[in-house]
C-alpha cells in the first residue's frame, strides 16, 4: 500500500468520505465532517499511520489534503509513488 | 410470599397459573437470576401485611443495572388487561404465543395475565434460541397474538427468512425501540396481523400506550395513553406518568416503597407531547448526554443506524479522555458496502462529537432474558471486532 493510499483511507474515514469524494486537491472548506474534532484524529491518525507526531500548528494550519502532503514529505514520508 | 421460579418449577406456565387462582401473593422470578429466593423473602420481610394476599411480585433491573422487585395488585393488572383487550380489539384473537420470558413484565401481562382472564389458550415456546419450536409454534398458530421486542426482529428474520405467518393476527412490539424500518417484512412474515407499538415499563406494570402502527411512521411515536393514565413531561423532559394499574410498591437492596397513588413516576424515558395526543420519546433517560458540549441521543443515533442497517445494532457506554462516550455495536458483522452506508448514515445527520467513537462488530448481540441488548456484556465480553473508531 503506498502512503497516499495510506492517507486516502485515513481521511475517508476520520471525515466519513465516499470513496468518490476524495481528492488530493480537496480542501478542508469543502468538508463539513473537516472539523476541530476531525483535526485532532487527523492528527491522531498521522502519527499512528506515518509515524509523525503533528505540533498544534501544524495541524491546525492544515487547509487540505495537499498541506498534509507537503508537510509529510518535509518531514521526509515521500508521496511520490 | 409463594416463590414460583422457571428454574425450579417447569413448566412455568401451568405454575404460574396455579399461583394466580390462589388468594395467596407470588413472586415470579426469571429462570437466572442474581436476586436468589432466599434474598427476594428476606427484602420482603419488611412489607405491608396487604401485600400478603391478591398482589405478585416481578423481578426487575432498577436505573442502577441492579434487581429491583415491582409489587403489583392483581385486581390492578386484570384491569388493565381488560382495558387492552378493548384498546388492541383481541376479541377474535384466540391464543397467545409467548416467545418471551413469562417473567418478564410484557410478557406477563400482555399475554399471560390477559390469556389465563379472558380464557385463551397460551403457547409457550423457549423462545428464539430455539427456532424450531418457535417457528412451528407460529406455523401451527390460528388467530393468535405475539409479542415481540425490536431487537428478536433480525434474529427471526434469519430463522423464518421468507416464510409467511397467517395465523397470527395481532402482533405487538414492546420493551425497547419500535423497529418501524422492520415494518414491510414484518407485514411480509404476518400477513394477517395488525401490528401495535406498545409503550411502558416495569413501574407501570407494564403499560401506558398503544398504538397501531400504522398510525404513524415515526418509530418513536408510542401513541396516546390507555384510558385512565396521566402523562406529563417534567422540565428536564422525563416522562411522567399516573396510572390506575401501576406497582404497588417497589423493593429495592431490602428497602420497601410503597407508592402513593398520587405520586407521579418516571418512567425512564425522556418524552414530548406531539399535539394529537400521541407522545414522542426522545431516548432513555440515561442515554441523552452531553458529549464535546453537544447533546448526544442515542436513540435518534439508533434509529439513523437502523435506517441503513437491517441486522441487529446497540449501543454501549463508556468513558473516553474524561467526556461520556458511546460503542455501536452491528450483529451480525456488515460487508465493507454496509459499513460505509451506516457511516454516511451518520455523516448525514450527526456532528462528530454525536458520533460513536467505536464501531465493533459481533456474530450476534448479547441479550438479557428480556430479548433487550445486554449493555453490560457488550462492554465487557470479548470477541468483538472493531471496525471503525474516531481516533480522537
Amino acid at each position: 500500500m503506498t502512503n497516499h493510499d495510506k492517507l486516502r483511507d485515513l481521511l475517508t474515514d476520520v471525515l466519513l468520505l465516499g470513496d468518490a469524494e476524495y481528492r488530493t486537491d480537496l480542501t478542508r472548506r469543502e468538508v463539513d465532517t473537516w472539523d476541530s474534532l476531525a483535526v485532532v484524529a487527523i492528527a491522531t491518525g498521522i502519527e499512528e499511520t506515518f509515524g509523525y507526531h503533528m505540533s498544534e500548528a501544524e495541524a491546525m494550519g492544515i487547509g487540505g489534503v495537499a498541506d498534509i502532503i507537503v508537510l509529510l514529505e518535509q518531514r521526509g514520508i515521500p508521496f511520490g509513488d | 410470599m409463594r416463590i414460583v421460579q422457571a428454574a425450579t418449577q417447569p413448566p412455568l406456565a401451568t405454575a404460574l397459573a396455579e399461583a394466580w387462582m390462589r388468594d395467596e401473593s407470588f413472586v415470579l422470578l426469571p429462570a437466572r437470576t442474581s436476586l436468589d429466593p432466599a434474598t427476594v423473602t428476606s427484602w420482603l420481610a419488611g412489607a405491608p401485611a396487604s401485600w400478603a394476599e391478591g398482589h405478585y411480585v416481578l423481578l426487575t433491573s432498577g436505573s442502577t443495572g441492579l434487581p429491583k422487585l415491582v409489587v403489583g395488585a392483581r385486581a390492578r393488572t386484570q384491569a388493565l388487561a381488560r382495558a387492552l383487550h378493548v384498546a388492541q380489539d383481541l376479541d377474535e384473537v384466540a391464543e397467545a404465543v409467548v416467545l418471551l420470558p413469562l417473567s418478564y413484565s410484557y410478557a406477563f401481562v400482555n399475554q399471560f395475565v390477559w390469556a389465563t382472564i379472558h380464557g385463551r389458550r397460551l403457547v409457550v415456546t423457549e423462545g428464539l434460541g430455539a427456532p424450531a419450536e418457535v417457528l412451528a409454534a407460529l406455523d401451527g398458530a390460528r388467530d393468535a397474538m405475539l409479542c415481540l421486542v425490536g431487537s428478536q426482529v433480525p434474529l427471526l428474520r434469519q430463522h423464518a427468512g421468507s416464510r409467511r405467518f397467517p395465523g397470527v393476527t395481532r402482533l405487538h412490539f414492546a420493551g425497547g425501540r419500535f423497529p418501524q424500518e422492520q415494518l414491510p417484512y414484518l407485514r411480509g412474515l404476518f400477513p394477517a396481523a395488525r401490528i401495535y407499538n406498545n409503550y411502558g415499563c416495569a413501574e407501570a406494570l407494564p403499560r401506558l400506550t398503544v398504538r397501531r402502527a400504522d398510525a404513524s411512521d415515526e418509530g418513536a411515536n408510542v401513541g396516546a395513553p390507555l384510558p385512565g393514565i396521566e402523562l406529563a413531561a417534567a422540565p428536564d423532559g422525563r416522562l411522567l406518568f399516573r396510572s390506575p394499574f401501576r406497582a404497588v410498591g417497589l423493593v429495592e437492596d431490602g428497602v420497601v416503597r410503597v407508592l402513593d397513588d398520587a405520586e407521579w413516576l418516571a418512567s425512564g424515558d425522556l418524552a414530548e407531547p406531539v399535539g394529537d395526543g400521541s407522545w414522542r420519546l426522545l431516548g432513555r433517560s440515561g442515554d441523552v448526554f452531553k458529549r464535546f458540549g453537544e447533546k448526544v441521543s442515542l436513540a435518534s443515533l439508533l434509529a439513523a443506524v437502523h435506517a441503513v442497517w437491517p441486522g441487529a445494532a446497540a449501543f454501549h457506554l463508556e468513558s473516553a479522555q474524561g467526556e461520556p462516550a458511546h460503542v455501536l455495536t452491528l450483529a451480525p458483522a456488515p460487508d465493507p458496502a454496509a459499513l460505509r452506508d451506516v457511516l454516511a448514515a451518520l455523516r448525514r445527520g450527526f456532528s462528530r462529537a454525536q458520533w460513536p467513537v467505536r464501531i465493533e462488530a459481533r456474530a450476534t448481540l448479547p441479550t438479557l432474558p428480556n430479548g433487550k441488548p445486554d449493555g453490560r456484556a457488550l462492554a465487557d465480553s470479548p470477541g468483538a471486532e472493531t471496525l471503525w473508531r474516531q481516533r480522537l
